[in-house]
């Protein structure tokens, strides 16, 4: 018998349009635990480096975790794998909502699509039937009519969806897909891989239990656990505020506020998006993932102005930031309005707004002109422009086609203004500036699984470790790494977190339960697992899993050949000293943390691959054989860039 | 059992207590109380059994199987003389089946401690009398009403 997971994998081919279930190994699960970590493996195991990221042979995989749909507190997330077509490298994506418990009511831990329909389809699984139908009628329709209109063919109110919109189905490189409408698995362009695949989406009902090991144990555990997050003040802020609590310390006392695509991380007017703005003048009501007693969702209702009525999901703090001052945007009907834009589009506001700030900028300095544009005249903060370039970017119409490739590939194709993409590995950054947010999160940038990221660790043991007396000192065994732009224990720091959070992601639980809040620590997750699976973990054996995981996404990129190289934060974060606000004057001393932050990791400081012997240690012998040449010809690499012809 | 629908996240916290605590597994199917999602809006309505005072389901029953508990109050479902006829869903629709037991379930107040009630983050379902539960939300509405005049004192 088989506790916590379904031990069921589910592949369907939209080529042939054949679907089977393969059974998970016990081994693997707890070699991978779920979620990211199966996806990741899986990923890395089928699609190699020669696949087309928008190809037929790459995977769109789902997962969800042994704790998915359970009574464990936040475990309602799913991830979304394949080969990013952003940034050519590693994707993934994570999405809250309720679509992932429900494939695992359905009865699978992973869906996995592979090929490509001949015709636009969507896939149904209702329980153990599964059913690839026409798509026609819904296809070029925007999230929330789709949502709508399968929901009614079906019958049943009752049926998560998880679909694209007009974006995915252009193939815009940071296209989303969004489940229950408005939660998305934004970032990495999952949704222009399903797009690629000609599928609309997903529908899934479940009716089957998660069976538990031990259920009392388990009640207990998870009661307490609830009881923590109840009393606990990070989580109880995010009650309050959602993401959006964010925006008063990010400018008026950390200075990190994306102001102008970066150019500066303050702004005197910010609290005009301030959290209790928000929840005062704009919060209809609050909106909670699966089974999370903390429920930071938000939905907003715009009362006053051109836009007045809207009702929209969202947004998050990293939306409102990406289509709010990183374009120059500070009015809330306005930067609540481009959010329900871009849901309905599918685009991830992130890369959407990074993709328009840099055309802003090149504006700004002259590299972009009414000849480029077709007219467009590219004003910061010009409303009227910016819902008028969202559209195009979705249609992949004039300008829009462009800016669809994402800013990093756009500034190629256009022959400049690369210096303006504030990109990693060609993957947006996310609205977070080093220079003000902290140096683990800055490694976390530099070296993550996805490029530009907050995501890769989310160290917030730099940024509210300090509300727990003892906490930081205990986990890295000094109190200085609790000061953000200290060097102190950043790269152990970053290592700890992006091991929990891969922990996390495969579980799954919300990592605002152990790393923003952290009520919940590495012990109470070993704990629900045990009692959750039978499977007695110690939380040490479960951070190694989480190190495993990131590995192998690593050696994902090194297969491509990209390495200690292509490591690089934009350069603004590293030669532009942040002009003004809290930390005026402050880089993010890139040269001197990587190469510490190599060493607790166990990569060499010259390739930036995983020595051989940590692959061994983590049981990646596999892996640490197929890296033997990629590492020979990265080694080439690395010369010919230090000795050019 | 009193329901505020107004303060529902949606969360579904509810349906994975009261399924662990009664079935030992984590199902909503099997779930004493359901919500209803209104995904486009975000809304939520927990959907549960009030214990009502000419309970449908009890008239229903051809063999006698749903009785109520004199201590909490509750209707519950006798297993040993349920038949699975599901007269009882077609006149009430609180109740749920389940199919592998073949009997009716509902909500019996889990003996006294709804543990929907005790897990519910956000206040929307509460466990207390019709009296304390007007009473709270007759105070919330002066509260309200107190925003627009100017405020009493005392002197």
């Amino acid at each position: 018998m088989t506790y916590g997971w379904t031990g069921r994998r589910l592949r369907v081919d939209l080529s042939s349009g054949r679907s089977r279930v393969e059974e998970i190994d016990p081994a693997y699960m707890k070699k991978w635990l779920g979620g990211r970590g199966f996806n990741s493996e899986l990923l890395y195991r089928e699609v190699g480096p020669d696949i087309d990221p928008l190809g037929p042979d790459n995977l769109l995989i789902f997962g969800v975790g042994p704790l998915t749909g359970t009574f464990a507190p936040s475990s309602g997330r799913s991830t979304v794998t394949a080969r990013s077509p952003l940034s050519g490298g590693f994707g993934d994506s994570n999405m809250g909502g309720h679509w992932g418990p429900e494939l695992k009511f359905a009865g699978y831990d992973q869906l996995v699509v592979e090929g490509t329909a001949s015709s636009p389809v969507y896939l149904w699984i209702d329980d153990e039937q599964v059913e690839i139908r026409d798509a026609a009628a819904v296809w070029g329709r925007k999230v929330p009519q789709a949502d709508a209109m399968i929901k009614e063919e079906l019958g049943s109110e009752e049926i998560h969806t998880a679909l694209i919109g007009p974006a995915g189905e252009k193939l815009v490189r940071y296209a989303c897909i969004l489940n229950d409408v408005y939660r998305a698995a934004a970032r990495c362009g999952m949704g222009a891989v399903m797009g690629s695949k000609k599928l609309k989406a997903i529908a899934v009902r479940g009716s089957n239990p998660v069976k538990i090991a031990h259920p009392e144990e388990f009640y207990r555990i998870c009661a307490q656990a609830r009881e923590s997050l109840h009393q606990d003040l990070m989580a109880q802020m995010l009650r309050d505020q959602g993401t959006w609590l964010l925006t008063m310390p990010a400018n008026y006392e950390q200075g990190w506020f994306c102001w102008h695509n970066f150019q500066k991380g303050f702004h005197p007017d910010a609290r005009k998006l301030s959290g209790e703005e928000h929840r005062d003048k704009f919060l209809s009501h609050r909106e909670g993932c699966f089974a999370c007693p903390i429920s930071c969702g938000r939905f907003s209702r715009i009362k006053e102005g051109q836009y007045a009525g809207e009702i929209t999901g969202g947004p998050e703090y990293e939306t409102l930031t990406g289509i709010g001052p990183r374009i120059g945007l500070l009015d809330m009907d306005k930067v609540v309005h481009n959010n329900k834009l871009v849901n309905e589009l599918g685009l991830d506001s992130c890369s959407c707004g990074g993709a328009i700030a840099w055309a802003m900028e090149c504006w700004q300095r002259g590299l972009l002109t009414e000849e480029d544009t077709g007219g467009l005249v590219l004003e910061w903060g010009d409303q009227e422009t910016i819902t008028r370039l969202m559209e195009m970017i979705a249609n992949r119409e004039g300008f829009g086609d462009l800016l669809a490739e994402g800013s990093s590939r756009a500034a190629k194709i256009l022959g400049r203004g690369a210096e303006y993409s504030i990109s990693v590995k060609g993957h947006d950054m996310s609205q977070d500036d080093p220079r003000g947010l902290g140096f683990a999160f800055g490694i976390g940038f530099a070296t993550g699984r996805r490029g530009g990221d907050h995501l890769q660790g989310l160290p917030c043991l730099e940024l509210t470790g300090s509300f727990y007396p003892g906490l930081v000192e205990r986990i890295l065994g000094t109190r200085e790494a609790e000061e953000r732009l200290s060097p102190a224990k950043k790269p152990e720091m970053e290592r700890y977190s992006e091991d929990l959070k891969a922990v996390g992601d495969s579980l799954t639980q919300c990592t605002f339960t152990h790393s923003w809040s952290f009520a919940v620590q590495p012990e109470d997750m070993a704990a629900m697992l045990a009692a959750a699976t039978g499977i007695e973990l110690s939380s040490d054996e479960m951070l190694q899993i989480g190190a495993r995981i990131v590995q192998l996404e690593r050696a994902y990129w090194n297969r491509l050949l990209v390495g200690r190289l292509e490591d690089k934060s934009p350069r603004r974060f590293t030669e532009e000293p942040m002009p003004d606000g809290p930390n005026k004057g402050t880089v993010f001393p890139e040269a001197e943390l990587i190469p510490l932050y190599y060493d607790v990791r166990g990569w060499d400081r010259e390739t930036g691959f995983p020595r051989e012997e940590i692959l061994i240690e983590l049981g990646l012998e596999g892996v640490a054989i197929d890296l033997k040449p990629y590492r020979i010809e990265y080694q080439e690499k690395v010369h010919r860039a230090a000795n050019p012809l | 059992m009193m329901i505020d629908p107004s303060h529902c996240t949606g969360c579904r916290s509810c349906e994975m207590a009261c399924s662990l605590y009664h079935e030992g597994v984590c199902s909503p199917a099997l779930s004493r109380l359901r919500i209803i999602k209104y995904e486009a809006l975000g809304k939520s309505y927990p959907s549960v059994c009030t214990q009502c005072g000419k309970p449908l389901c009890l008239s229903a029953c051809p063999h006698e199987a749903i009785e109520r508990d004199e201590r909490t109050g509750a209707l519950i479902v006798n297993e040993n003389l349920c038949t699975g006829c599901r007269s009882c869903l077609v006149v009430c629709p609180q109740m749920g089946f389940d199919p592998t037991k073949m009997v009716a379930f509902k909500c019996d107040l889990c003996g006294g401690d709804p543990q929907c009630a005790r897990f519910c983050p956000s206040g929307a379902i509460l466990f207390t009398s019709a009296d304390s539960f007007s009473m709270a939300r007759r105070r919330a509405a002066a509260d309200r009403a107190q925003l627009v005049q100017p405020p009493l004192q005392v002197v």
